[in-house]
């Protein structure tokens, strides 16, 4: 459904997407993670004409984005990073303006936004001027404002970010759905865990790269495979010792504690059966694991 | 198919064009009160205290003089604020733009939607300057107020594809008053409507015809003395039309690059 070959995409001599290489399928929740900067946005924007590339190839739906940018945008959804919502206008001011811009005939618009917001839990709020929403709500909206097309393809760039945990499960739920009901979703996202849990494939990114593709349970099991325990730093002595020459065991502290790696939950309980120490938590590596080691962030395990 | 094209264009544009409606006529009222009142303040301050002395200004009062330029002047501060603060703000504060083009709207529709938009304000602006002023007794003949949304209509796309180059150009908000102390103020007062063309200095007025200003100040005026209207819009009409063109044109070259990057 999207093909991507050595994409690539310079602002002066900075390569915000360095010769990339991509396959979305057809009902897939396929997951674009990176740190700041990675090159997500920008693929994002060059799928539906808003970035144009400088090199490579790029199909949506089997039309380029560069000069059939119309063909594609009416079949997709977006969740854009910021609101962007019509602050001056109310909730349903603002949903049947987007009706009208994507083309919903007139005489089925207003049920579709009533439709919509009800699934959204907003209904009561369908008369509210945008600036007296709270965040949660207004992305919510957003949401509401991406579905107004029946999207076949449903585009999601950071939906959670700054949401409470109430929201971010509730939206989960409704991606969920829509990802069952056959809409494909790309999702870019920050949280590790959001990922996980939607994602049917992925790719992290780093500067402009991919450095790791594959399925959540595929990643961890590639490149962080194993347990974490994470133990206070004032054990940082011992544990150095213990560890010494195991290369097979992961070292990294930050200001949250030590991070130990190992390939067995049994290497981590020993560390409290026979040496005492407690750990503040244990638990199988996840993807942050693998985000933190491939884009650089882990220290190496020379301890 | 290419027609096909075209009209769900034109389509999309109007769409932006009732989406500024909708929220324009939020606040009429606020919207609507400069517009009018400083025109009327102007004709009464300008009008009656200088007009004391000049008492015959091409062969007429001073506020009769004064009253078509006002029309226009209308038309030239409507557009150009709508397309440079307002469209500032909605494309880089409110990010509008960025959200509407996640739909079939493209760079296009948005630029020409807007200045459908700006247009339409000047043409409505101007006719109600005219109807206030033929109430003052201004105009030889009210039945030639509509020809006025012409004039309106022909000075607010050039003047509003002016303040969309200012918004393309312009690093941040602030500077708008470069633009607006270097172009539209000295458009303002050497375009006519204070005192008569004939009387400018030749340079400055070689310069003025390059602006949209003086051309619609010209049509105003054969409107409200019923003077050489034909030979005023064959001259001056045309040469609007071709300002509006190449600026509009302009205009959304400029725009697209801070769109689509």
């Amino acid at each position: 459904m999207i093909q991507a070959n050595a994409l690539e995409k310079s602002f002066g001599d900075f390569k915000a997407v360095n010769k990339i290489d991509l396959n979305i399928k057809k009902g897939e929740c396929f997951g674009l993670l990176g740190p700041n900067g990675a090159g997500k946005s920008t693929f994002i924007g060059m799928m539906y004409g808003t970035v144009q590339r400088t090199s490579g190839q790029l199909s949506v739906f089997n039309h380029d984005p560069k000069t059939e940018s119309r063909d594609i945008k009416k079949r997709l959804g977006v969740v854009t990073q910021e609101n962007a919502l019509d602050e001056s206008l109310t909730v349903m001011e603002n949903m049947m303006l987007y009706c009208s811009f994507i083309g919903v005939p007139k005489q089925e618009s207003e049920a579709r936004v009533l439709e919509l917001l009800n699934y959204m839990n907003l209904s009561h709020k369908k008369d509210a001027l945008i600036q007296t929403l709270s965040g949660g709500m207004k992305r919510r909206l957003v949401f509401v404002r991406a579905l107004l097309g029946k999207p076949e393809l449903l585009i999601l760039d950071e939906p959670t970010t700054g949401l409470d945990p109430a929201v971010r499960h509730l939206l989960w739920g409704k991606v969920r759905e829509l990802h069952q009901s056959g809409t494909t979703i790309v999702l870019t996202t920050h949280y590790m865990h959001e990922a996980e849990v939607l994602c049917d494939r992925l790719v992290i990114l780093n500067h402009g790269q991919i450095v790791a593709e594959g399925s959540p349970q595929q990643m961890i099991a590639q490149h962080t495979p194993g347990y974490v325990g994470i133990f206070e730093s004032k054990h940082r002595e011992l544990i150095k010792n213990l560890i010494n020459n195991r290369a097979d065991i992961h070292f990294h502290e930050d200001a949250s504690g030590i991070y130990l790696r190992t390939p067995t939950l049994a290497e981590l309980t020993k560390l409290h059966s026979e040496q005492g120490m407690i750990p503040l938590q244990i638990r199988p590596a996840n993807l942050e694991d693998v985000f933190l080691k491939l884009t650089g962030q882990e220290l190496s395990n020379e301890a | 198919m290419k027609l096909s094209h075209f009209i769900e264009s034109v389509k999309l544009c109007l769409h932006i064009t009732r989406r500024n409606w909708t929220v324009y006529k939020k606040d009429l009222i606020a919207n609507i009160s400069p517009t009018v009142a400083d025109p009327a303040l102007i004709l009464v301050s300008l009008g009656l205290g200088l007009g004391a002395f000049l008492t015959n200004v091409e062969g007429m009062s001073y506020m009769q003089f004064l009253a078509p330029g006002l029309t226009v002047a209308t038309a030239l501060f409507t557009s150009f604020f709508e397309s440079s603060y307002g469209f500032y703000v909605r494309m880089s504060f409110e990010n509008v733009y960025k959200a509407m083009l996640a739909t079939p709207i493209g760079v296009k529709e948005i630029v020409f939607g807007e200045l459908f938009w700006v247009g339409l304000k000047g043409a409505i602006m101007a006719v109600g300057v005219a109807i206030v002023l033929a109430l003052f007794g201004m105009m030889t003949n009210p039945w030639l107020i509509p020809a006025l949304a012409v004039v309106g209509f022909l000075v607010a796309l050039p003047c509003g594809a002016m303040g969309l180059l200012a918004t393309a150009w312009v690093r941040n908000i602030n500077q708008f008053q470069t633009v607006y102390s270097f172009v539209i103020a000295p458009l303002y007062f050497l375009s006519g409507i204070f005192f008569p063309i004939p009387q400018m200095s030749t340079p400055v007025r070689i310069v003025a015809e390059f602006f949209p200003l003086i051309h619609g100040v010209r049509l105003a005026q054969s409107l409200f003395w019923e003077r050489d209207i034909a030979q005023a819009f064959s001259y001056s009409g045309s040469i609007l039309v071709i300002q509006s063109i190449v600026l509009c044109a302009l205009a959304y070259t400029q725009i697209r690059k801070k769109l689509i990057n």
